[in-house]
């Protein structure tokens, strides 16, 4: 499938409007403005090719948790006029709270997201390398872009296994959510260094380390989807100034 | 150990579980000290330097290692990339490092995977670049630590032959550490078997029957007594389907297991026979179709990886998880895994053996009505291999039901009342049945007599 608009982009430009999307979350006070970024997010992705059930699917549990956070903010906080006067009493204060506090949450991790999933870890390497960044620490960024869904796919596996031994009925006392925990932490953690050891071994077997850099691939030009990207940032930055002057709701 | 291995010799390490044939490689490359500390005494010389002086990278550059899983040496996210890493490693013109990407991509048969993705490759894929990403390197000789572990039998026959052809092409120097050497014979390989870090026997050119005298033959006699005549099944699936996103892994599968019956499920990669095991386990619900265990369905689940299954701090803890147990039951219990003296030993310290003897031991103690063992063999000597075996033989005897997904294929011919091929044309029968179904759509490689192999 050829690669589509924030595919395409240079990690320079995703960063960029990663950056963005982070100012509107923590320096704009309006919840219209923190509103209309987070639309952007799915949007972009979809204009980037991914698939609107790989979002639903990643962005369900954002959701979920932006509801709770939405209420426990209703639930506690007593500003602003009264909407049900009735237990629990909603207020306008709780209410917004809430709404900003959820928006900035889903605003940060969901712009998190859409840059893992447009940005080629190679080629954000390869960026960093011109940054004159060491190349140890610029493999870093790689090797945890690669040993994500790695990660992922390890912890759903210790997850069934506790579901197969009946471990996952624990979870109702404190006790037993803290043993979970543990018994979760534990194997993923001596999966991930068995992991490492073998690729350390790996690395250094193929001349990592050998020499502080490495051979340098030009970047490929910049096209009009960094354009695109580099418009949209500024746009996004603006907002979040002009939001803060203006006071904007 | 003293041995001198010449260019282009292919050189067939073996032993049980843990007798050091990892750890022979790891000092034979550096890797062992340099990279982990050991204690290593005495010297390795590569091409007359001692490996000690010239540096780990160099001795890599000529001594190439590929490990056991493929998977967790992969470092980038594209196979052109990864193909590429080692020789931008050393600094090499864009034009030397991609005539070299092309040439390893070639040598093993991968170039139409160039621009695909590391993490969408099968296991067979993923070993080709493997092998591939060393060879960038241009090295003399290529270490192999069990590379058919992890694949299925085609996989399996495809890096044997790329092997072949490899030292038959380019002169190359091979070392090899397998548990079965039948497949090997084609190479006429010198064998080196360990016995607890030393080598018990050394056979030059390797051939079938030396595999006989040295009790290494791949073959098995298992005896099972017959299974007496039931009419309720205790696992029934019933027309299943199931598939990730658009991909339709099984479509309206159907079969009926009765008390006792031990079913072999046989696939190439991606087949879906560990997704079979996890619908059985009611880890994942079909699309379409059900599945119905027994009355009791008690179940036993031993994944392939036994450090996921694994949760406590020492032995003890472990076996105690779903309740204390009085010190005369732990130690029958410890002892039956072979596992005695173990208590105190933290459960990650364990071989890969030991641990799964502890995870299945920890699985039997449920008194399972159903059994599923996802690759239990994989990595197992002959020892470990036999005591999985007898644990199948006595749930089989209570009349419960086994499932073992495995591509050991002369193994569960002799050990299974039934087979399911899992593949284009799903098939389900006696092993004969099967067998012969695969042998006429032309599968040679799930046939047993595929895994006696030739002598070169």
């Amino acid at each position: 499938m050829p690669e589509r608009l924030l595919h395409r982009a240079s990690p320079a430009t995703n960063l960029l409007l990663l950056g963005a999307f982070l100012s509107v979350a923590l320096g704009s006070e309006s919840l219209l403005v923190r509103a209309g970024a987070l639309l952007l997010v799915p949007s972009l992705a979809l204009l980037s090719g991914e698939g609107p059930r790989n979002l639903v699917r990643r962005g369900r549990f954002l959701l979920l948790f932006a509801l709770v956070l939405i209420l426990s903010q209703a639930l506690f906080v007593r500003d602003g006029r009264t909407l049900f006067s009735f237990w629990p009493r909603f207020t306008t204060g709780g209410l917004e709270a809430g709404a900003g506090m959820a928006l900035r949450f889903l605003l940060i991790v969901s712009s998190s997201l859409l840059f893992v999933l447009v940005t080629d870890a190679d080629r954000l390497g390869a960026w960093i390398a011109r940054l004159r960044v060491p190349y140890r620490h610029g493999a870093v960024v790689v090797l945890a872009l690669r040993f994500l869904p790695l990660f992922r796919h390890e912890l759903r596996a210790v997850r069934d296994a506790q579901r197969v031994r009946g471990i996952e009925a624990s979870l109702r006392t404190p006790r037993g959510l803290l043993r979970a925990a543990r018994y979760t932490f534990l194997p993923v953690l001596v999966a991930g260094l068995s992991r490492a050891d073998a690729l350390a071994i790996s690395m250094v077997g193929r001349g990592f380390g050998l020499h502080p850099r490495r051979t340098r691939r030009p970047c490929p030009p910049l096209g009009w989807s960094d354009a695109a990207g580099v418009i949209l940032s500024l746009l996004l930055v603006a907002a979040t100034v002009v939001s803060r002057q203006a006071r904007w709701p | 150990m003293t041995e001198r291995v010449e260019p282009g010799e292919v050189l067939a390490v073996s032993g049980p579980s843990g007798c050091g044939k990892s750890t022979l490689f790891r000092v034979l490359t550096g890797v062992l000290p340099s990279l982990v500390p050991a204690d290593v005494q005495g010297e390795v010389r590569v091409n007359g330097d001692r490996v000690g002086d010239v540096g780990l990278a160099s001795v890599l550059a000529r001594v190439g290692l590929v490990q056991q899983d493929p998977e967790a040496q992969i470092c980038t996210l594209s196979v052109r990339e990864e193909v590429a890493f080692g020789p931008e490693n050393l600094c090499l013109s864009t034009e030397e490092v991609d005539r070299r990407v092309e040439e390893a991509l070639a040598r093993t048969g991968i170039s139409h995977l160039a621009s695909r993705g590391t993490l969408s490759l099968s296991g067979g894929e993923k070993q080709r670049l493997a092998i591939a990403s060393v060879l960038a390197l241009r090295p003399g000789a290529l270490l192999l630590d069990e590379p058919t572990a992890h694949l299925d039998p085609p996989g399996a026959a495809e890096i044997l032959s790329l092997l072949a052809c490899l030292r038959k092409e380019d002169g190359l120097t091979l070392g090899i550490a397998e548990h079965r050497l039948a497949p090997l014979l084609p190479l006429r390989p010198r064998l080196l078997l360990l016995d607890a870090g030393r080598v018990v026997a050394r056979r030059s050119p390797l051939r079938r029957g030396d595999l006989v005298a040295l009790g290494l033959r791949d073959a098995w006699s298992i005896r099972r007594s017959p299974l007496s005549r039931q009419r309720r099944p205790a696992l029934v699936l019933n027309q299943v389907s199931f598939g990730y996103g658009e991909d339709r892994l099984l479509s309206g599968l159907s079969l009926s297991l009765f008390p006792g019956e031990v079913l072999g499920v046989l696939g190439k990669n991606g087949s879906g026979k560990t997704t079979l095991l996890r619908l059985i386990a009611g880890l994942e619900r079909p699309r379409g179709g059900e599945v119905v265990r027994g009355a009791k369905g008690r179940l036993g689940f031993l994944f392939q990886f036994p450090h996921q299954q694994i949760f406590e701090r020492t032995v003890r803890r472990e076996v105690e998880i779903e309740g204390r147990l009085d010190d005369e039951t732990l130690r029958a219990r410890l002892a039956a895994a072979r596992l005695t003296g173990f208590e105190e030993r933290p459960p990650y310290s364990l071989s890969l053996g030991e641990e799964r003897r502890l995870a299945l031991s920890t699985a039997l103690a449920r008194a399972p009505d159903v059994l599923l063992l996802d690759e239990p063999f994989v990595g197992q000597d002959r020892e470990n291999a036999e005591w999985v075996i007898d644990q199948v033989l006595a749930l089989r005897a209570r009349g419960g039901v086994t499932i073992i997904v495995s591509h050991d294929v002369p193994l569960l011919a002799a050990l299974c009342d039934r087979l399911l091929y899992l593949g284009g044309a799903s098939d389900f029968g006696e092993p004969g049945e099967v067998l012969a179904h695969l042998e006429e759509e032309g599968e040679t490689a799930f046939l047993p007599s595929f895994w006696d192999g030739e002598e070169g």
